[in-house]
């Protein structure tokens, strides 16, 4: 009961936040638009953008979310009720998870025109995006807590979200770089989502198998959840 | 167990700051018990560690029978908060942001109704369209939605205009009448004269003085002060008024009277016989002000000589 009454509350509170608006809606949306009426047919880079989609989604709410309840502390309504840290972690992960999804299907629609083949496994296509969603949702709420000041947290998070869409093999495949930018593109969470998303989508991958690339974000999503609990725990 | 709240030798440090240093004080329940000091003396740090906001570095407390430290959860559903904020969600009605707190709390939703009737709140009206008044009714009213036992309010009249702040005061005093555990912090000295029964006076992270209003007015010692304005202010009025100790004060003679009855009698006594006017006259009684000035400045270092 408290974890949908949080998420209800997130959703009616920070959807209009401009964090949420420039950096969640129109920036990857008009990214995605931008490729798909420059290059045509776009089956190829599809996964590559829906996962920056996402990823912007889901980091933007979160991040908004955090910056507006440090700011007005309205996070201490939270804390001072009888909720574990857990379940708020949770709840406002699942709501920039849920944005995140929204986004990313949006994006979907917007780049369906521009392709040639239909989707290879509609199912696990939307298996990936729950699970790449949650895995960005935590790691986006983990860093606008970890920030000292939360007005900088959207800042923060782009100095870690610009670089992943380029080490995780989003727009330029992994295997056109040399050995060395491999190995960094398997330290960036998001390539484990644009791999799973390329395989769903087109039935092959680059570098790393869907399953492991599903099993690595499940693991990443519990690691920022856990760290994101604990920082909660220790902010106050 | 009959005390709300019971802090043993509560300690907060941040770094290398100690912002509480060791307090100890016990609330009774059914007590309306405040927290005086000027800012900074670690009345909000207190406030927020009894109700879990933040973590105790060493000492113990105990809210409502449940440990502070350990049993947060039971602390969290048993006290209300009233921040000196008001934390509000600004994008939501006041009808849904008191829903959402009801939904936290698992408090039935018909309080709700209850209480935006007995608040007389606007139900439709976003939290952030509000004055800081109604703002600050509204935070009230959150904070008893699951009719705790014990009200915390940290500073409850900070911002308020003179009106919003008077209703605040008398609603906080209605809440204790009806038997609810009341612990405020404050500087207002007019909150402090008029809504607790009990006060803990808090300089630089102690607590310097603990009692009841009267205790702690007498720990000051002063007598009651008259203050007067005669006229015509003869030679021969003043050799008589020389029998009492006075002072010129803004125009004013000032005396300090052990028994102001007799002072009364032997002015009047005067009047009648010398035929002087009487202006203005007016008796001051040690106030909560008057200690407050006199623990919170004279423990201070002076000059050069602290020794």
């Amino acid at each position: 009961m408290k974890v949908p009454a949080i998420v209800e509350k997130e959703l009616k509170e920070y959807l209009l936040k401009p964090g949420s608006i420039s950096w969640g809606i129109v920036f990857p949306l008009v990214f995605t638009l931008a490729f798909a009426v420059r290059f045509g047919d776009v089956d190829h880079l599809a996964p590559g953008l829906l996962a920056i989609s996402v990823l912007f989604g889901t980091t933007s709410f979160v991040s908004s979310s955090v910056i507006f309840e440090r700011k007005l502390r309205t996070f201490e309504r939270l804390l001072v009720a009888p909720v574990s840290y857990l379940e708020i972690v949770f709840a406002k992960a699942l709501t920039g998870s849920l944005f995140g999804l929204f986004v990313g299907l949006v994006s979907l629609l917007f780049l369906r025109p521009f392709t040639v083949y239909g989707i290879w496994n509609p199912a696990l296509l939307f298996l990936f995006l729950v699970v790449s969603a949650f895995c960005f949702s935590s790691l986006g709420l983990y860093v606008s807590l970890v920030v000292k000041n939360p007005i900088n947290a959207m800042t923060w998070l782009n100095l870690i979200r610009l670089p992943m869409m380029f080490t995780s093999g989003a727009i330029i495949s992994l295997l056109l770089f040399p050995r060395w930018f491999i190995a960094v593109g398997l330290l960036t969470p998001m390539t484990y989502a644009v791999e799973g998303l390329r395989f769903a989508m087109l039935h092959y991958y680059d570098v790393v198998n869907p399953l492991y690339s599903l099993l690595v974000l499940l693991i990443l999503t519990l690691l920022f959840m856990y760290l994101a609990t604990s920082r909660l725990e220790n902010l106050y | 167990m009959e005390e709300a709240v019971v802090a043993n030798n509560l300690v907060k440090r941040y770094g290398d700051f100690e912002a509480v240093k060791g307090i100890s004080f016990r609330v009774k329940r059914g007590e309306a018990f405040a927290l005086l000091g000027p800012n900074g003396a670690g009345k909000t740090t207190t406030v927020r560690m009894l109700t879990t906001l933040t973590s105790i570095t060493s000492g113990e407390a105990y809210v409502n029978g449940h440990n502070v430290k350990t049993e947060k959860l039971k602390v969290r559903r048993s006290i209300g908060l009233v921040p000196d904020v008001s934390n509000l969600y600004e994008e939501l009605t006041v009808e849904e942001n008191l829903r959402f707190t009801a939904k936290l709390y698992g408090a039935p939703l018909e309080r709700v109704e209850e209480l935006m009737r007995e608040f007389d709140l606007p139900a439709k009206r976003k939290f952030g369209k509000l004055s800081t008044g109604f703002k600050r009714r509204v935070a009230i009213a959150a904070a008893l939605l699951h009719e705790p036992k014990i009200l915390f309010l940290d500073e409850p009249t900070n911002g308020l205009d003179v009106h919003s702040a008077r209703a605040v005061r008398e609603l906080i005093r209605l809440l204790n009448k009806r038997g609810m555990t009341v612990f405020l912090t404050t500087h207002n000295m007019l909150e402090a004269e008029t809504i607790p029964q009990r006060i803990a006076i808090m300089r630089d992270g102690r607590i310097v003085a603990e009692g009841s209003r009267k205790e702690l007015k007498d720990l000051v010692g002063r007598e009651t002060r008259v203050r007067l304005s005669l006229e015509p202010l003869t030679s021969a009025l003043l050799k008589r008024l020389e029998s009492y100790n006075f002072r010129f004060e803004e125009g004013y003679l000032v005396f300090e009277v052990k028994d102001p009855d007799e002072f009364l009698d032997f002015l009047f006594g005067l009047k009648s016989e010398l035929g002087f006017r009487i202006n203005y006259l007016c008796t001051e009684l040690p106030s909560v002000e008057d200690v407050f000035m006199e623990l919170t400045e004279k423990a201070r270092p002076r000059g050069g000589c602290p020794l």
